[in-house]
């Protein structure tokens, strides 16, 4: 996708953050032991932000220099409004995961995903979702026994009273 | 002998490890054949989830997955002309012709068997070089070491991608995100600003799934419409005669996968690119034009990209340093299992070794199989809507950065460097410099330091040794070729020397 002949809008923009975050990163590394001497623990710090420095300040000189993309005038071609909208949603599972638990959360992040991405029936997106959840629990926390926040759900319960279930003993 | 053996067959024998190769080899080969997703992507997000295991069941899953996920990517470069890995770039050169003319299923057919080949060379290499070269690198200088890391990053930053400069920039990120922490050496606090939870560093697997799960699937958001074609295949299983006709080719070109696979930093990608441009040398006349659906087109890369798995072992398992991404990953994942790649691990246990080499002669069997048998179902899966897959995979890899440690810390370190990876991705930066940075970090440092502490803190004494010593000038002498050869002062050479050269 990327021309490097060309200039993609933002690209000058983020090159030269690079150039700041590296020269950012050089003077901290810096200051961990100076120039002390050559073993101690700044030194290799402060010789790869060097690198990141002189590297990055090539690249946004190069970048600045090119003639802008022609044929790209909109941001949205770069950024889709669904690519900022997946980063936002997928930031809020991220946040809500722990105190709501994995399977409410992951159930509403898919069905609304799916739903959106697909334009796709709601219910459609609805049946996907219950059944990936349902596969993606089974392979990861029952098989695989990958520990997932449980938050509002009483998994263990459910889990334990299952088992009862099966093995024909209630107590 | 006998005890390699025995070691070899570990999961010959061992229905749970057997599943797992066949496993994660199928898994491999789905993943490989869906465009985007890569054998990275798979290893990186499924390794978080095997850490409560044991090490042989973890190991078992992700040679399976390496295995096929090489091979997986040849069958939407063949149907779709769009490759599913990077490493099958140059099968849909050929590849794709041959579907278009109705030749699909043969295409698949020899390209799998040829994928076979080229695997079994890699492994048989790495069965006979690995024990030697290990016992060779144990004479290795800390120098050495140091000069051989270095000259990985640069080989995957100047090959990988469209500029050495942004490759050596993503790489010495790479080095930076490793260095984060309490120095091993002094415990003195390295970039951590004061917060108690970076003392430990960063989250390899959270790096790992930010810039390969999550970067990934928000690159793919551009693509989402993509509809696959669907394509009518015949006959898979290709003739004993077609086999023998491209065998000597297929030798060939598995020899240059494993050659080009034990280079510290280059893979597959690489070694498929090199190993077609041979097929067009070698090939005088060919039956059909190459790209135009030359068989020798496509069993070049093929065996190539699977002997290159075999090759990336060796400097992965006798050095510690990874011979790709994939690579790389495996590392993070033997040494958080306390396990320590270089030349001791040949020494100390040679099981891990000869396990590692079983699994892989089990994957490439079920590579062939599950190649030779399941076409259907897999052009079936590869039609899966993205709408469907995208979430799926944003979802696990929040939850594989979660279930490593239950923090939610890395969930949101992934979450940053999914965003950084999409942009450093859309603006042509490789994203595989980064991940070998930050496993190469330590030995880096390390090896410098004991280096020049070795020789007293005199840089021209460290120089002087580096120079009198061949092994350390050979490497030396690659590092600063590899960078020189990716400026304009190679260029303005060269010109020179034309100039030079036209007048005498």
């Amino acid at each position: 996708m990327h021309d490097k002949t060309r200039r993609l809008p933002g690209e000058a923009a983020f090159s030269l953050a690079l150039l700041v975050l590296s020269l950012w990163l050089t003077t901290i590394a810096f200051g961990i032991s100076g120039f002390e001497a050559l073993s101690a623990p700044g030194t290799f710090p402060l010789a790869v932000t060097a690198v990141m420095v002189i590297t990055s300040g090539l690249i946004f000189w190069r970048t600045a220099r090119l003639p802008a993309a022609s044929h790209i005038r909109d941001w949205r071609e770069i950024l889709p409004l669904r690519v900022v909208g997946m980063a936002l949603m997928i930031g809020l599972y991220a946040v809500a995961l722990q105190p709501l638990g994995f399977l409410p959360t992951s159930f509403v992040f898919l069905t609304i995903s799916i739903w959106l991405l697909g334009r796709t029936s709601p219910l459609y997106a609805l049946g996907i979702s219950v059944l990936s959840v349902a596969g993606i629990y089974i392979v990861f926390r029952l098989i695989f026994t990958v520990l997932m926040p449980e938050g509002v759900v009483p998994e263990r319960e459910i889990i334990a009273w299952v088992q009862n279930l099966f093995s024909g003993s209630p107590k | 002998m006998m005890d390699s053996l025995h070691y070899f067959l570990i999961s010959w024998f061992d229905l749970q490890l057997l599943g797992l190769i066949a496993l994660g080899t199928f898994a491999g080969i789905y993943v490989g054949a869906i465009p985007g997703l890569s054998v990275t992507m798979a290893v990186s997000i499924l390794i978080s989830f095997t850490f409560t295991w044991d090490i042989y069941p973890a190991l078992s899953l992700m040679v399976g997955i390496y295995m096929g996920g090489v091979y997986g990517g040849s069958r939407t470069a063949i149907l779709l002309n769009i490759p599913g890995a990077p490493s099958a770039i140059a099968t849909a050169l050929d590849g794709y012709p041959l579907a278009q003319k109705g030749e699909a299923g043969e295409a698949i057919g020899i390209s799998t068997v040829m994928s076979f080949v080229g695997g079994a060379i890699g492994i048989a290499v790495l069965a006979i070089a690995a024990p030697a070269v290990s016992e060779f690198a144990l004479r290795f200088q800390p120098r050495d070491y140091m000069l051989l890391a270095i000259l990985g990053i640069l080989l995957v930053g100047s090959l990988s991608g469209e500029s050495l400069m942004k490759g050596v920039f993503a790489g010495a990120l790479g080095l930076l995100i490793g260095a984060v922490g309490l120095d091993p050496l002094t415990a003195q606090e390295r970039f951590t600003f004061g917060i108690i939870d970076l003392w430990g560093g960063i989250s390899f697997i959270a790096v790992m799934i930010g810039l390969f799960g999550i970067s990934e699937a928000l690159m793919q958001l551009h693509h989402i419409d993509k509809l696959a074609i669907k394509q009518a295949i015949s006959r898979i299983i290709p003739s004993w005669g077609a086999v023998r006709k491209y065998l000597p080719l297929s030798l060939q070109t598995s020899a240059i996968g494993v050659f080009i696979g034990a280079l510290p930093g280059t893979g597959g990608d690489i070694a498929a690119l090199l190993a077609y441009d041979h097929a067009k040398r070698v090939t005088k006349n060919p039956e059909v034009p190459f790209g135009q659906g030359a068989r020798e087109g496509l069993v070049a890369p093929e065996s190539a990209n699977n002997a290159a798995v075999g090759g990336a072992f060796i400097p992965m398992i006798t050095l510690g340093i990874p011979g790709d991404a994939v690579t790389a990953i495996i590392i993070g994942a033997m040494f958080i299992h306390g396990l320590n790649p270089g030349p001791m691990l040949m020494i100390d246990r040679p099981e891990m070794f000869w396990f590692i080499v079983g699994a892989l002669v089990l994957a490439n069997f079920f590579m062939l199989l599950f190649g030779l048998t399941g076409i259907r179902l897999f052009v079936k899966i590869v039609e899966l809507p993205r709408p469907v897959l995208i979430p799926l995979i944003l979802l696990l890899s929040i939850v594989g950065a979660y279930a490593v440690t239950n923090s939610l810390m890395d969930v949101y370190w992934a979450l940053g460097f999914g965003v950084f990876g999409y942009f450093l991705k859309l603006y042509g930066y490789q994203v595989g410099p980064v991940i070998l940075g930050v496993i190469l970090s330590r030995l880096i440092d390390e090896n410098w330091r004991r280096a020049i502490i070795s020789d007293r803190e005199d840089l021209g004494r460290l120089l002087w040794g580096t120079l009198s010593s061949p092994l350390s000038a050979v490497l030396l002498a690659s590092v600063i070729l590899i960078f020189v050869s990716q400026t304009p002062v190679w260029g303005m050479a060269g010109r020179g020397w034309r100039r030079l050269w036209g007048r005498k």
